[in-house]
């Protein structure tokens, strides 16, 4: 018996379950004719336990799969290995926190430029060229989607006092 | 009927704007089909946020230009550099390359662009000839049949989207459950809403699409630091000629091969899930197998590019046929073209076509006019497909992750989209990376509204749930999701198991049941063939077992 990745992923898939059925007991019972509202999704998070159980003990059996054991001992590369992916997702979350202070338009390059640095490198030549991509393709798609589509795109404060 | 299809066709050959649209949309899908690491699904889901300003028409038609442009922009990539594009070029790249490399390049793009287009051309007569019989069998359909239906194209994208199947059926569950969250439409009871009122509208679709597959793509992409910062390729080919009139002989000559991968790439489009990655090694095989040259292939055989790069073109028909007959979609990609129906409030069914006659010929005529602009447009493309591979990945990632944001928000003008699409992004990179396949998931959140209406319905209208094995139709649609449940293991199965052996004739005289049940003479006839041929090899197939 061993505790790998799919162990980990198949105990936090129950526990989602477990907390989703319990929520689904909460889902109001209109007093209709016909299927309750709560009847679809019990069934799904049912079916979803079962299948994650199956994924829990079949891990828990498995020889072929990695070990944890191994995979701590590469815990430094772990970091390495997600740098980038964490860096997007930083980059996202503060794009998203301050877009209604900075809006579609300045937050969008900030966050293209921002996320262009980070990723490609910080010479002088590439933030250039980072700042360059950054306002030119911003502003081309705001421009299609406030011009031709016609979408109001988030205006932000600055925008709005000036 | 002549009426509504000239109507139809003004509406796209007569209409500049639709005509334009689509010259675009063909021309992005020929790039992102030909960019190692973009696919043709991610280029129609980043299409999608510019059709919500069109009509319906305009928007499925710029669709389909991407699509069908899509499929042959990915032989660019795979005989100039012998890096496939797209999934659905991969065998091209087994005979495209060598023949480039000895010397051919304008034959083997010449070869691989007809064969496309005349792949894609059958596909379409038999998309117009089929699809509304098709739609004309779903009328018979009832809500207990529609349901079966849905389970069985789960479970059949669950079975053929590789991997772990128990995985695949998490994914495809979570999809289903991701679908209820919000006011259901039956009782407009909040569900799983946890006080938020953001929540009670659901996750929209789209958000959670462009989260799924493409968010999660991008950071898959930049994931690698050194290829990241490297251009998209490292070999970049040069502009050639394309031989037209000589690779047109000589596909016309090999009529045979073309007409079977044409054919093998509309039935694996019409499967649900199994798309052009599937259908091109497919008709490779077949065509590598009924060669008198068999030597030839791996070397430059012309044969070798005419297959998969018919059948993949054809995939994209076959694919359509479903999702205009009965509203269920063949692939995330007809996925997405069924949610740009629903952002214009068409719902596709087995009426849609009687319904939304000027809609539905629009998209056969588009899928027609599509193919004409990809043979146009290819040379023009290549140049700009040798520039596009001197960006690095992280330059494009960067780029289209705030497209995705715009693109979301612009669907209801509320930031809680850009979230949605974020929380799924991040959920989407880490199932890939934990083994789950997307694609379950995705189908879930597309058709699990779809399956608790048609549950609601069936059993409003009776609580005999024994109707779901009793009808026919509902009968054979389980039937079939349970053997593509068990194909996996039959996949994996040695040959000479006593499992392997019986799995495909017990499954033939299994399904003749429903089909007996049906009572039209046809489907006895049909039922008989299966019952006679699955007993002939149940036979065959025990008796080697007795001899061994």
């Amino acid at each position: 018996m061993s505790i790998n990745k799919d162990t980990i992923v198949a105990i936090f898939l129950l526990l989602f379950c477990g907390i989703m059925i319990n929520s689904s007991f909460d889902i109001e019972d209109p007093g209709y004719q016909g299927m309750k509202a709560s009847f679809w999704p019990t069934i799904v998070l049912c079916l979803l336990s079962v299948m994650s159980l199956v994924m829990l003990i079949k891990s828990m059996v498995s020889t072929t799969d990695n070990n944890l054991n191994s995979e701590n001992a590469n815990s430094q590369n772990i970091f390495l290995k997600f740098k980038n992916a964490s860096i997007c997702f930083l980059m996202f979350i503060l794009f998203l926190a301050f877009l209604d202070y900075l809006g579609m338009l300045i937050g969008g390059v900030l966050f293209v430029f921002g996320l262009l640095t980070l990723l490609g490198g910080f010479e002088i030549k590439k933030i250039i060229n980072h700042s360059i991509i950054s306002i030119i393709t911003i502003g081309i798609m705001w421009s299609i989607f406030t011009f031709g589509l016609k979408v109001i795109l988030p205006e932000g404060e600055i925008l709005k006092i000036w | 009927m002549i009426d509504v299809i000239l109507q139809a066709f003004a509406s796209i050959v007569l209409d500049p704007v639709t005509l334009g649209l689509m010259f675009v949309g063909t021309l992005a899908g020929i790039l992102a089909g030909a960019i190692p690491g973009f696919t043709i699904a991610m280029g129609v889901i980043l299409t999608l946020p510019f059709t919500f300003g069109m009509t319906a028409v305009q928007g499925l038609a710029t669709m389909l230009g991407v699509f069908v442009g899509g499929f042959s922009g990915g032989l660019m990539s795979c005989m100039l550099t012998g890096i496939p594009g797209t999934p659905s070029s991969v065998a091209t790249t087994f005979d495209g390359f060598p023949l480039v490399r000895s010397g051919r390049p304008g034959l083997a793009l010449g070869l691989g662009l007809w064969s496309s287009f005349f792949g894609g051309m059958i596909s379409a007569v038999i998309l117009v000839a089929l699809a509304p019989q098709l739609a004309f069998l779903g009328l018979e359909f009832g809500p207990w049949d529609y349901f079966s239906l849905i389970i069985f194209a789960l479970t059949i994208t669950v079975s053929l989207s590789g991997g772990n199947i128990t995985k695949g059926l998490i994914a495809g569950l979570l999809g289903l459950f991701a679908a209820t969250v919000g006011e259901d439409e039956i009782n407009g009871v909040a569900r799983f809403t946890f006080g938020f009122d953001d929540f009670k509208q659901g996750f929209a679709f789209l958000p959670v699409l462009i989260g799924l597959f493409a968010f999660s793509q991008l950071l898959t992409d930049v994931e690698d630091d050194k290829r990241a910062k490297s251009p998209l390729m490292s070999q970049s080919g040069t502009v050639v000629k394309v031989e037209h009139r000589q690779a047109i002989l000589i596909i016309l000559k090999r009529w045979v091969n073309l007409f079977r991968s044409s054919f093998i790439g509309i039935f694996t489009g019409i499967l649900p899930a199994a798309g052009g990655s599937i259908s091109n090694i497919l008709a490779y095989d077949q065509a590598k197998k009924a060669s008198a040259n068999r030597s030839n292939f791996g070397k430059g055989a012309y044969d070798g590019i005419i297959a998969p790069e018919a059948a993949n073109n054809a995939t994209a028909g076959g694919a359509l046929i479903m999702m205009m007959a009965l509203g269920i979609p063949g692939d995330i990609v007809t996925a997405v073209m069924l949610g740009a129906l629903m952002i214009h409030n068409i719902i596709p069914g087995p009426t849609f076509i009687q319904d939304e006659p000027l809609l539905a010929y629009g998209v056969f005529i588009a899928f027609f006019v599509a193919h004409f602009f990809m043979v146009g447009l290819q040379a023009f493309s290549l140049r700009i497909f040798l520039l596009v591979t001197k960006i690095p990945m992280y330059v494009l990632a960067s780029v289209i992750l705030a497209y995705c944001a715009i693109g979301v928000f612009a669907l209801h003008n509320i930031v809680f989209d850009i979230w949605v699409m974020f929380f799924f992004g991040v959920i989407g990179y880490f199932m890939k990376k934990l083994g789950f396949p997307l694609a379950p998931m995705i189908l879930g959140v597309v058709l699990g509204k779809l399956a608790e209406l048609n549950l609601a319905r069936a059993t409003g209208i009776s609580d005999d749930i024994l109707l779901f094995i009793s009808r026919p139709w509902s009968l054979f649609f389980l039937l079939m999701a349970v053997i593509s449940v068990i194909f996996p293991f039959y996949q994996e199965a040695k040959k000479e198991t006593l499992f392997a052996k019986l799995y495909v004739p017990i499954s033939m005289i299994v399904l003749s049941l429903p089909l007996f049940l049906m009572g039209n003479p046809v489907r006895m006839i049909v039922a008989v063939i299966l019952v006679l041929t699955g007993a002939y090899f149940l036979y065959k197939r025990t008796s080697s077992l007795k001899t061994t």
